[in-house]
């Protein structure tokens, strides 16, 4: 009952007139960047930040949330219409739904999707309402010990569940961690890291770092392959599926949240997990006769659902216990610490309209994402059509502006810059951003709560394992990796993983 | 000896430069005991770990196949610096408009093909509408046009 109490109390905050507007607009801003290709979520949510900053820590939160489920379903319409995912959670999407879109079904693809959202993201709603608070009062208790086993699980999950080269990850995250430090040691006021330039006693802005790691080098990458994908703008047709269609992906649907709730939570995992699961899944167990790769409903409907509730979840370790567990995530906490807001479990009873407000404008943003795509689609297709010409210079200019507006500082735009040619360097190396991103925001707090489980245990180190709770956060990543290092398993993976 | 794996080399050697270079700096600062972690601390260890893992990479990229390192197009980076870098000087200079069009200009030079007169046209559609958004919607401290 106190979880309808707490929900109608968050319906109040999300609901009042100023914050729907500003859920909307996000969702506006977040579909229409999202929709542009090559500019995935990351890129989205940190371009479109400083649009929050003239505002409150709830209202900034909540567009912020609107811009990130903009984004998403912006992703899925270019998987459907261009074959081209956003982002690395609609890749699945593009198998069934441009087959889809070829074969002249554009438009029940693009409303099975939005449908299939909407339903996995009511349900999410509920489901982090629910966990949420037990969450946060368990992690309340925890000491300096456990919240630093806690962290270093948090990030071995993160890359075991990530692409790409176990040890190169695990070397980003330390990179991510190094960088973190930069700028002034808040223990002893030394500046750390500053390599003669008196600017990064603040350290590095974390806005410049996402933008020049996920914004930037993307659109460089793109300039150095131009390549054209036919777009099916013609022929999307009613929007609305059948009631076959719908029919046929119900249970589609109800697997892929299923799935979505339970991968999102996971550190690491988020969207891009649960869409790969549920079309695995969906491949296996779907009723015959099984369309699958030739433009199955199926194929596009729980992958979306998935997705969603996915995206939905991974707010559950950010709110609860202030751990990002994807990129946007970290992003998130980034810009609840420029509103003054240490993330955390102690955000659920010091701010409690944050909480709930946010909680219950998840469910607010869904609706508006159903009633604003449906009918909106035909305006978003024609912005896929933007020549890239036109495009990446706007980029360039949403990007650099919103750098220098954080702090108004130019030396952040010159920051952007080098920070621009180290992500093309490791780009080109194949090492992912997504670990170091997470290193880079977890990397103070790590610090942190190191010295003071030191301090408190007098320098003894074994009291990481000999604390029960610790302990099994630390058994826990050990497991993780040696399971992933153990070759079979290793085959496993990359092979869900390139599928 | 032969490099299996040219990316990984690389990547391994970045790793143990980053490391080098980080764990220089941290030497000059205190190092402390674990009860009373200095501000080297943490850095010093973590240092290391990316030095070992570098390592690690390194020298599995000579055991190991792997890809090459794909080429590098210089053109689209140094232009994009570029751009970003005299955005950063205009905009200290001579405000938010001049440096929109030098921005915008500029880049259009990443691609091969320039047509001047869309960048031109672009650029007076950014500025109009970044002036719109960002100063008087948003109300960010921006100045606009140079002062003299």
């Amino acid at each position: 009952m106190e979880t309808l109490h707490n929900l109608v109390f968050g319906m109040g905050v999300a609901l009042s007139w100023q914050n729907i507007v500003y859920c909307f607009i996000g969702c506006v801003l977040g579909t229409l960047v999202g929709v542009l290709p090559g500019i995935g979520p990351v890129a989205t949510v940190a371009m479109l930040l400083p649009f929050t900053f003239k505002l409150g820590p709830a209202p900034a939160l909540i567009m912020l949330a609107g811009i990130y489920y903009g984004a998403q379903y912006g992703g899925s319409t270019t998987a459907i219409l261009v074959n081209i995912p956003g982002e690395s959670s609609s890749v699945v999407t593009t198998i069934d739904g441009y087959q889809m879109a070829r074969r002249g079904r554009a438009g029940p693809a693009l409303g099975i999707a939005a449908i299939g959202s909407f339903f996995a993201g009511c349900v999410a709603t509920v489901v982090v309402a629910l966990f949420a608070p037990p969450l946060a009062e368990v992690a309340l208790k925890f000491s300096p010990v456990e919240y630093f086993s806690l962290m270093v699980f948090g990030l071995v999950a993160a890359i075991v569940l990530a692409r790409g080269s176990l040890i190169k990850a695990l070397a980003m995250v330390c990179v991510g961690l190094l960088l973190g430090m930069i700028g002034t040691d808040v223990n002893s006021g030394v500046i750390r890291f500053a390599f003669g330039a008196p600017e990064l006693a603040d350290g590095i802005g974390f806005v410049s770092l996402a933008m020049a790691f996920f914004g930037m080098t993307d659109v460089i990458l793109n300039l150095e392959n131009p390549e054209q994908k036919g777009v099916f703008a013609a022929a999307i047709g009613r929007v609305l599926p059948s009631l076959e269609d719908i029919r046929t992906s119900a249970w589609a649907i109800l697997r892929g949240t299923g799935l979505g709730l339970i991968l999102g939570i996971l550190p690491g995992g988020g969207a891009l997990l649960a869409s790969f699961a549920a079309y695995m899944l969906e491949k296996k167990v779907a009723k015959p006769p099984r369309h699958f790769g030739e433009g199955d409903i199926r194929g596009v409907a729980a992958p979306e659902s998935a997705n969603n509730a996915g995206a939905q979840t991974s707010f559950i370790p950010m709110l609860t216990l202030g751990i990002p567990s994807n990129p946007t995530m970290a992003l998130m906490i980034g810009a609840l610490m420029i509103q003054g807001i240490a993330p955390g479990p102690q955000v659920m009873t010091e701010r409690p309209d944050l909480f709930w407000g946010l909680i219950a404008s998840m469910w607010v943003g869904n609706l508006m994402l159903l009633v604003l795509n449906l009918p909106l689609i035909g305006i978003w297709v024609r912005l896929l059509n933007v020549p890239y010409r036109l495009l990446f210079p706007s980029i360039y200019v949403f990007c650099c502006i919103g750098v220098y507006t954080v702090d108004t500082k130019i030396f952040d735009v010159y920051e952007l810059a080098a920070l621009t040619m180290l992500g093309y360097l490791f780009l080109k190396l194949d090492c992912e951003s997504a670990p170091m991103i997470l290193g880079f925001i977890l990397g103070p707090m790590m610090e942190e709560n190191l010295r003071r489980a030191l301090m408190i245990a007098q320098g003894d180190a074994s009291v990481f394992v000999t604390r029960p709770i610790s302990a099994s956060f630390l058994i826990a990543a050990v497991a993780l990796l040696i399971a992933i290092a153990a070759p079979s398993l290793r085959a496993k993976r990359e092979e869900v993983m390139t599928e | 000896m032969r490099l299996r794996s040219p990316k990984d080399f690389w990547a391994g050697l970045l790793f143990i430069g980053i490391a080098v270079l980080f764990m220089g700096f941290a030497t000059q600062y205190r190092f402390g005991e674990a009860q009373r972690m200095g501000p080297g601390y943490f850095s010093i260890m973590v240092g290391a770990v990316l030095a070992g893992l570098g390592a690690i990479v390194a020298i599995r990229s000579l055991a190991i196949d792997g890809p090459p390192v794909e080429r590098f197009v210089a053109r689209p980076l140094l232009v994009t610096v570029a751009a970003i870098v005299l955005f950063g000087l205009a905009l200290d200079h001579l405000g938010l408009a001049a440096a929109i069009a030098v921005l915008v200009i500029v880049s259009a030079f990443a691609e091969r093909e320039v047509r001047i007169g869309t960048s031109v046209a672009l650029a007076a559609l950014l500025i109009l509408f970044s002036v719109a958004a960002f100063v008087w919607v948003l109300g960010l401290p921006l100045q606009v046009w140079p002062e003299w």
